[in-house]
């Protein structure tokens, strides 16, 4: 926190560190599921946008209407668990946050690469098999690849976030009514 | 790698009734920030544990130690360990 905040870094520090969904991600085993359910819905979301682009059939569309909904809600459950480490800016970060933010991406620039490596080990079987137009794979895979590269960093920041002090939920209030910590 | 630090600021906070939230705003820090250090899950850079020392009005070492603190009761009493 060296640089000044802005008014914008205020308001969604304010908004990350909102105590109102804290029951959902008290505990390890609830962040665990949230976590798992918004790999679920990205997963099918993707799958849906995927069909609308290269499908014909309309109903995928409103069924990947149907998962932004609750991909929002989970999306914002899993930043509130984590104070939005991913979504504010470095300057709305102090120094531990900004440590686990760097420890958060290492661990899921690992992961990618793995999902990446998997990725292209599959599609090279299946051209060497001759099962698949490798020219009609490309988009997908590639596209999927980068959505998991994408939101691969949240999944992690869900997974390792700790468990908060004791008694913070009457700092939350706190921090819920007060301004952000002073550059 | 890095060392275990023991801290008194817990104590030190509740004798002095400061909170986690009026402390971390004094020395831009998150105040779950505060409650890692005083649980022992995060150690405070030199520059955080100094901006500590000074909102308190106290030397570094009395906050923060290599060695664990001993109860002050026994420094005030002179009991011997």
């Amino acid at each position: 926190m060296t640089e000044q905040m802005t008014r914008y870094d205020r308001r969604m520090f304010e908004l990350m560190n909102r105590p109102e969904a804290a029951v959902l991600y008290a505990t390890a085993r609830r962040r665990r599921l949230v976590v798992a359910a918004h790999i679920v819905l990205t997963l099918a979301s993707l799958a849906a946008w995927l069909g609308t682009v290269l499908g014909e059939s309309a109903w995928v569309m409103y069924a990947l209407l149907a998962l932004l909904l609750p991909w929002c809600v989970a999306t914002g459950v899993i930043n509130a668990a984590t104070r939005g480490l991913l979504e504010l800016r470095h300057r709305a970060l102090d120094e531990r946050q900004i440590a686990d933010k760097r420890r958060v991406v290492t661990r899921a620039h690992r992961l990618t690469t793995w999902v990446l490596l998997a990725a292209a080990a599959g599609v090279g079987a299946l051209t060497w098999l001759g099962e698949v137009d490798t020219e009609a794979l490309a988009f997908p895979v590639l596209f999927a690849v980068f959505v998991v590269h994408w939101i691969a960093p949240l999944w992690v920041a869900g997974l390792t976030v700790a468990d908060g002090p004791v008694d913070d939920e009457v700092v939350g209030d706190e921090a819920a009514a007060s301004p952000p910590p002073a550059a | 790698m890095s060392e275990q630090v023991h801290n008194r600021l817990a104590m030190v906070r509740a004798e002095r009734k400061v909170s986690r939230q009026r402390l971390a705003e004094a020395v831009g820090a998150h105040y779950q920030t505060i409650g890692y250090i005083e649980r022992g899950q995060y150690n405070p850079s030199l520059d955080l544990a100094l901006k500590i020392a000074r909102f308190f009005e106290l030397p570094v070492e009395a906050l923060f130690s290599l060695e664990p603190f001993r109860p002050l009761t026994d420094e005030i009493y002179g009991r011997k360990q």
